[in-house]
C-alpha cells in the first residue's frame, strides 16, 4: 500500500524542483502512476511510505512535441495513447503506434507516460526497444544553484540494468528525443503469456530504409527487449544487412546473429525460436510496409533448433 | 493527519470532501462516497473490476490517486442507468446472462460502454479488444461479447429493443432464456458485497500472516500492539473459548495458529482498528519469535520413512488413503497384448475470483454474533464455529453474501472465525477485506498430483486391466482433501467397463499451501490423467483415439467400478452427438498433419485470432514524405 501526507502537483518545472528540494529526498517523483501503484503491494515494494508525491503530469510544457529538423522532440509526459493515436505521432514515429497497440491495455495507455516506461527500466518495456532503434536521447533536467540545468544521455547509456539507470538525485527525465523516420518501414513484433496487460516475453522494433528501386537495404534498425537485463540494439544484425539487397540468406544470418544476445533467466531455448522468427518477421514486415514485394524470400515462421 | 480537499463530478453531482491524501480515486468512490458499484479485485489495474470514466477517458480507478482526479467528471456504473431504468447495455447484458458473479460486471460494463462510445459500429474482435483490460473468471467472455454486440446492433436500429426482452417470462423455463433473479441489482452496480458493506462503528481488520512453511512459535507478544491508540483489539488462539479447529472433513486448522505455523500465509494474529492504516502498523508491532522446522513440499518426501511430521495425531502424513480394488489386477495385465505406462502431473491452481474473500462481523442487538461473508458453506461453518467460540448455534448466524465468484475456493472458514473472535472481543462490527495478494497467499488450492497409470490393453483396444496410483499434495490443512480423495479416486478409471482395477488415491501433509475444494474436486486431476493415457494408448494401437474409447464405454447392465449396477447409460449417444457437432476427424490423433483442417468449415469457428487490434495500420503513414 503505498501512502503519504502530501500530495502535489506543479504546473511548471521550475516548480517541481523546488517541491523536490524542500522536501529533501522525502518525496516520490510521479506521472502516470501506473507501475508506482502495483509496486506498492505484498511482495514488491510492500507498504511504502513517502512524505510528499510529486506528480508532474500537469506540466504541460512536458505533454507537447514537435519536429526540430530531422528529430522529434516529446515531452516525457506523452502517454502511450498519445503515441497510438495522434496523427502527426503516427506519421514521424509509426513505430511507436505499432508498438502501443500491445502495450498495457486501452485505459492503462491513457495515464501511463512514455518518461515513465523508460525511467521505469523494465527488461521488458514496450517503449525502449523502437526509441532505441530511433537513437532516441533523453533530456535530464535538474536545478543547482537557482538555475535549471540539463544533460542529454543516449538512452542506451542511460538504461544500466532492470530497473536501474543513470537518473541521478534531484534529476527528472523531461524530454525524449528520436529520428523522425519518414521514408522508414516499420514493425513492432510482441509475445506475451496472453494479449493484453502482458509484460513482452520477447518483444522486437525493426525499422528498415531501402533503395529507390526497393531491392536493397539502405538502413537497418533492429532492437530487442526481454531477453536480458536491458533492451538492446542489435548492431550485428543490422550491419549485416545495410547496403545488402534484400536476400533470404542474408536476413536468415542476420536473425541468427541475434540470437545470441538472450541472457534471460528462464526459458532461453523458447526464446531463441522466438528471436529468430521476429528479427526475420520484423524485417520482412517492415520491407512490406514500404510496399516491397519478394518473390523468393521465405517468410514463414519455423522451428530452426539449430544457432550454431 | 494531513488532509487533502477533494473536489468533482460524479455521475452528475458535484462532490467536495476532505480526505486523507493517499487515496486511490476507487478508495474514494468506495470508501468516502460509498458508490460501492466500482469494485477492487486486485488493485494494480489487472482486472478492471474498478474501471470508471475519468472526463470521459475509461480508466483504471485502483491506479489513480484521487488527486490526480481533482476538479474531474467521473462516471462510475451506478450512473448508467436512464431515468430509473436498464439502458440498452445494461439490458443486453441481462439477456445474454452476461453477468453470473457479477463482481466484475461494473468495470466490464463500462469498458463495453467506451467500446461502443469509441466505435458505435465495433465489430466482435475490437469489441474484445477494447474489453481486454478487463477479467471475467465465470464466463469465458462470449456472453459479454454477444452482449455489447445485441445493444451495439438495437442502438443502431439493426435489432428492434423486443430482443432484450425475456422469452416466456411466464415459464416454462426450461429451453427458454430466462433472466438470473438478481442479474438487474448487478448490471446497476445496485448489489453490496461483503466488502461494500459498512456499518456505523465498524472496525478494520488486517491479519498477521507466517513468513515460514514450518516453524515452531516460542513467543507471541501483542501487549505493544494492543496498546496502540486507535486499536480496539488483537486476537490470537488465546481467544478461542471453545474447542478450536475447523475443516471440512476434520477440524485440523485452528483460527489462528496455535504453537506452531505449517504453511506460509498461516494466519497466528489479528488487529482490528479504527482504519486500515492503524491497523496494518499495529501488526507491525506484534512480536513473534519462531523456531524453524523443517519443512515438506513434496510428497514423496512426506511419506519417506522417518520423514517430519507435520500434524502430531497424523504420524504418516497421510491425510486420506481411498483405495478401489475389483478384479485381479495382476493376472489382467498378464493377459493383455500390451501394458502400457505413464505418469503425469497437475499442478496447484489458484481459484482467482475476481471478489477476493472479504466479511463483515457484527453483534445483534439480543447478542447474536452475524457474520455476513461470500462463504459457500454456511451451515456447516456456522456448527463449527459455535464449538469453536463454545456458545449455542443459535446464537451465531451466519449470512451469505453475494458471492464473487467462488470455484469452490470460499469452502473454506479461513477468516470468518478470525472475525469472529474479534468482535467477541471489542463488541463493534469489524470488517476484515482480502487483498488479491492475501487471498492468493492464505486460500486453499487445486490439489496437484502425480498420478501413475498402467493400462492394460488387447490388441483390438478392449482394456482389460488398469492400475491407477495417484498421490495428492493436501497441502497443511486438510480443507477437503477426504472428499477429494474420493471424487478422484472414484472417478479416476473414467467411463469405461474395466474388469480388472487398482486405484489408490492418497491425499497427504506437506508445508505447502492448503489445498482444497475446485471445480471437479479432483475428478479433473484423475480424468486428466486417463484421457492422456488413452490417447496415448491409441497411438501405440494405431487406433483412432474415438474407436477406443467407444470400444470400452459402459454399457448398460455394467458394473461401475465400486459396484454399482447401471440400469441405464447415454454416453455412446451423448459421445456421438458431441463428435458430430465438433465435427471430428477421424484418425489416430498423430496423423493428421500440423494443422487443424476442420476449422473455419460451415458451422464451425475460424482458428483463434489472438493478434493486435486490427488497427488501422492503412492510415499509419509508411513513411512516404507527403
Amino acid at each position: 500500500m503505498l501512502y503519504y501526507d502530501q500530495y502535489h502537483v506543479p504546473e511548471t518545472l521550475d516548480e517541481a524542483f523546488d517541491l523536490m528540494h524542500t522536501n529533501g529526498g522525502n518525496y516520490k517523483v510521479l506521472a502516470g502512476a501506473t507501475d508506482l501503484l502495483p509496486w506498492a503491494r505484498e511482495g514488491r515494494g510492500g507498504d511504502v511510505n513517502y512524505e510528499s508525491m510529486i506528480d508532474i503530469s500537469k506540466i504541460n510544457d512536458l505533454s507537447k512535441w514537435q519536429l526540430q529538423g530531422k528529430r522529434i522532440n516529446l515531452g516525457a509526459n506523452v502517454t502511450i495513447s498519445q503515441l497510438l493515436n495522434n496523427p502527426f505521432l503516427r506519421k514521424h514515429i509509426p513505430v511507436m503506434a505499432k508498438s502501443a497497440v500491445w502495450f498495457a491495455d486501452d485505459q492503462i495507455r491513457e495515464q501511463a507516460t512514455l518518461g515513465g516506461n523508460l525511467v521505469n527500466a523494465s527488461p521488458a518495456a514496450d517503449a525502449t526497444p523502437p526509441m532505441l532503434a530511433m537513437n532516441a536521447e533523453l533530456r535530464l533536467e535538474r536545478k543547482q544553484k537557482g538555475k535549471i540545468i540539463h544533460r542529454k544521455l543516449p538512452l542506451d547509456e542511460f538504461l544500466t540494468g532492470p530497473g536501474k539507470t543513470r537518473l541521478e538525485a534531484g534529476e527528472l527525465v523531461t524530454r525524449v528525443e528520436c529520428d523522425s523516420m519518414l521514408g522508414y518501414g516499420s514493425a513492432f513484433e510482441k509475445v506475451g503469456h496472453r494479449r493484453s496487460l502482458v509484460l513482452s516475453t520477447v518483444c522486437l522494433a525493426a525499422l528498415v530504409s531501402l533503395s529507390d528501386d526497393g531491392q536493397v537495404f539502405e538502413d537497418v534498425r533492429l532492437a530487442l527487449g526481454g531477453v536480458g537485463p536491458v533492451p538492446i540494439r542489435l548492431k550485428e544484425s543490422e550491419a549485416c544487412l545495410i547496403s545488402q539487397p534484400i536476400d533470404s540468406d542474408l536476413i536468415d544470418k542476420s536473425a541468427v546473429l541475434a540470437v545470441k544476445h538472450i541472457q534471460s533467466r528462464t526459458r532461453q531455448e523458447y526464446r531463441r525460436e522466438v528471436v529468430y522468427n521476429f528479427v526475420k518477421r520484423g524485417i520482412l514486415g517492415a520491407c512490406k510496409d514500404l510496399n516491397t514485394t519478394f518473390a523468393d524470400i521465405d517468410t514463414d515462421m519455423k522451428h530452426r533448433g539449430n544457432y550454431g | 493527519m494531513a488532509s487533502l480537499d477533494i473536489q468533482m463530478t460524479v455521475n452528475g453531482r458535484p462532490v467536495k470532501q476532505s480526505v486523507s491524501p493517499h487515496l486511490r480515486l476507487l478508495d474514494f468512490l468506495r470508501e468516502e462516497l460509498h458508490w460501492t458499484g466500482s469494485k477492487e479485485g486486485c488493485g494494480a489495474g489487472e482486472c478492471g473490476s474498478c474501471s470508471v470514466f475519468v472526463d470521459g477517458v475509461l480508466m483504471k480507478s485502483c491506479l489513480m490517486p484521487v488527486a490526480k482526479a481533482q476538479h474531474s467528471e467521473i462516471e462510475t456504473i451506478e450512473g448508467l442507468e436512464e431515468q430509473g431504468k436498464l439502458n440498452v447495455l445494461q439490458q443486453a447484458f441481462q439477456k445474454t446472462g452476461a453477468s453470473q458473479c457479477g463482481y466484475c460486471i461494473p468495470g466490464m460494463m463500462m469498458a463495453a460502454t467506451a467500446a461502443l462510445r469509441a466505435n458505435p459500429y465495433a465489430g466482435r474482435e475490437e469489441i474484445k479488444e477494447r474489453l481486454g483490460g478487463n477479467i471475467c473468471r465465470c464466463t469465458g467472455y462470449q456472453k459479454m461479447f454477444e452482449a455489447t454486440e445485441l445493444a451495439r446492433d438495437v442502438m443502431n436500429g439493426k435489432l428492434t429493443i423486443e430482443v432484450l426482452k425475456e422469452e416466456n417470462e411466464e415459464g416454462p423455463f426450461i429451453g427458454s432464456n430466462s433472466f438470473r433473479i438478481d442479474t438487474s441489482s448487478k448490471v446497476t452496480g445496485a448489489l453490496k458485497y461483503a466488502g461494500d458493506m459498512v456499518m456505523p462503528q465498524m472496525l478494520h481488520m488486517q491479519v498477521l500472516r507466517s513468513p515460514y512453511p514450518h516453524a515452531e512459535i516460542l513467543e507471541l507478544d501483542t501487549s505493544e500492539a494492543e496498546a496502540m491508540a486507535g486499536v480496539e483489539a488483537v486476537v490470537t488462539h488465546r481467544d478461542v473459548k471453545g474447542i478450536d479447529g475447523f475443516g471440512v472433513f476434520t477440524d485440523d486448522q485452528p483460527v489462528l495458529a496455535r504453537g506452531k505455523v505449517r504453511y506460509v500465509g498461516e494466519a497466528i494474529a489479528a488487529v482490528a482498528a479504527e482504519d486500515l492504516l492503524t491497523a496494518k502498523e499495529a501488526l507491525k508491532k506484534i512480536k513473534v519469535r519462531y523456531r524453524q522446522l523443517v519443512a515438506i513440499t513434496k510428497t514423496e518426501d512426506a511419506i519417506k520413512p522417518g520423514a517430519v511430521i507435520i500434524h502430531d495425531d497424523v504420524p504418516d502424513n497421510i491425510v486420506m488413503h481411498i483405495p478401489i480394488r475389483k478384479g485381479n489386477v495382476v493376472k489382467g495385465m498378464a493377459e493383455a497384448d500390451f501394458v502400457i505406462e505413464e505418469t503425469y502431473y497437475t499442478q496447484a491452481v489458484e481459484h482467482a475470483y475476481l471478489e477476493p474473500e472479504a466479511g463483515l462481523a457484527y453483534l445483534d442487538a439480543d447478542g447474536t454474533l452475524v457474520i455476513q461473508s461470500p462463504s459457500q458453506n454456511i451451515t456447516h461453518h456456522r456448527q463449527k464455529l459455535a464449538k469453536i467460540l463454545d456458545m449455542p448455534v443459535n446464537r451465531v448466524r451466519m449470512i451469505m453474501s453475494p458471492v464473487g465468484g467462488g470455484f469452490g475456493g470460499k469452502e473454506d472458514m479461513h477468516y470468518q472465525g478470525i472475525l469472529a473472535l474479534a468482535v467477541l472481543k471489542c463488541r463493534r462490527p469489524v470488517r476484515y477485506v482480502f487483498t488479491r495478494e492475501e487471498s492468493i497467499i492464505a486460500s486453499a488450492k487445486r490439489h496437484p498430483f502425480s498420478i501413475k497409470y498402467q493400462l492394460g490393453l488387447n490388441r483390438d483396444g478392449l482394456i482389460q486391466a488398469s492400475k491407477i496410483h495417484m498421490l495428492a499434495d493436501g497441502g497443511a490443512y486438510n480443507c477437503s482433501t477426504e472428499g477429494v480423495m474420493r471424487k478422484a479416486a472414484i472417478l479416476a478409471a473414467g467411463p469405461y467397463a474395466i474388469e480388472n482395477l487398482m486405484v489408490d488415491a492418497i491425499g497427504i501433509y506437506t508445508n505447502n499451501t492448503p489445498s482444497g475444494a475446485m471445480r471437479s474436486f479432483g475428478a479433473m486431476q484423475s480424468q486428466f490423467a486417463t484421457e492422456c493415457h488413452l490417447d496415448l494408448c491409441a497411438e501405440k494401437l494405431e487406433m483412432d483415439p474415438v474407436e477406443l474409447r467407444r470400444k470400452n464405454f459402459f454399457k448398460e447392465g455394467d458394473e461401475t467400478h465400486t459396484r454399482q449396477e447401471l440400469g441405464s447409460v447415454s454416453m455412446l449417444e451423448v459421445f456421438n452427438s458431441a463428435l458430430d457437432l465438433a465435427d471430428w476427424e477421424t484418425g489416430m490423433s498423430n496423423s493428421r498433419g500440423a494443422t487443424r483442417s476442420d476449422l473455419a468449415q460451415s458451422g464451425n469457428r475460424p482458428p483463434c485470432t489472438l493478434g493486435a487490434r486490427q488497427i488501422p495500420l492503412e492510415t499509419i503513414p509508411t513513411g512516404q514524405a507527403s
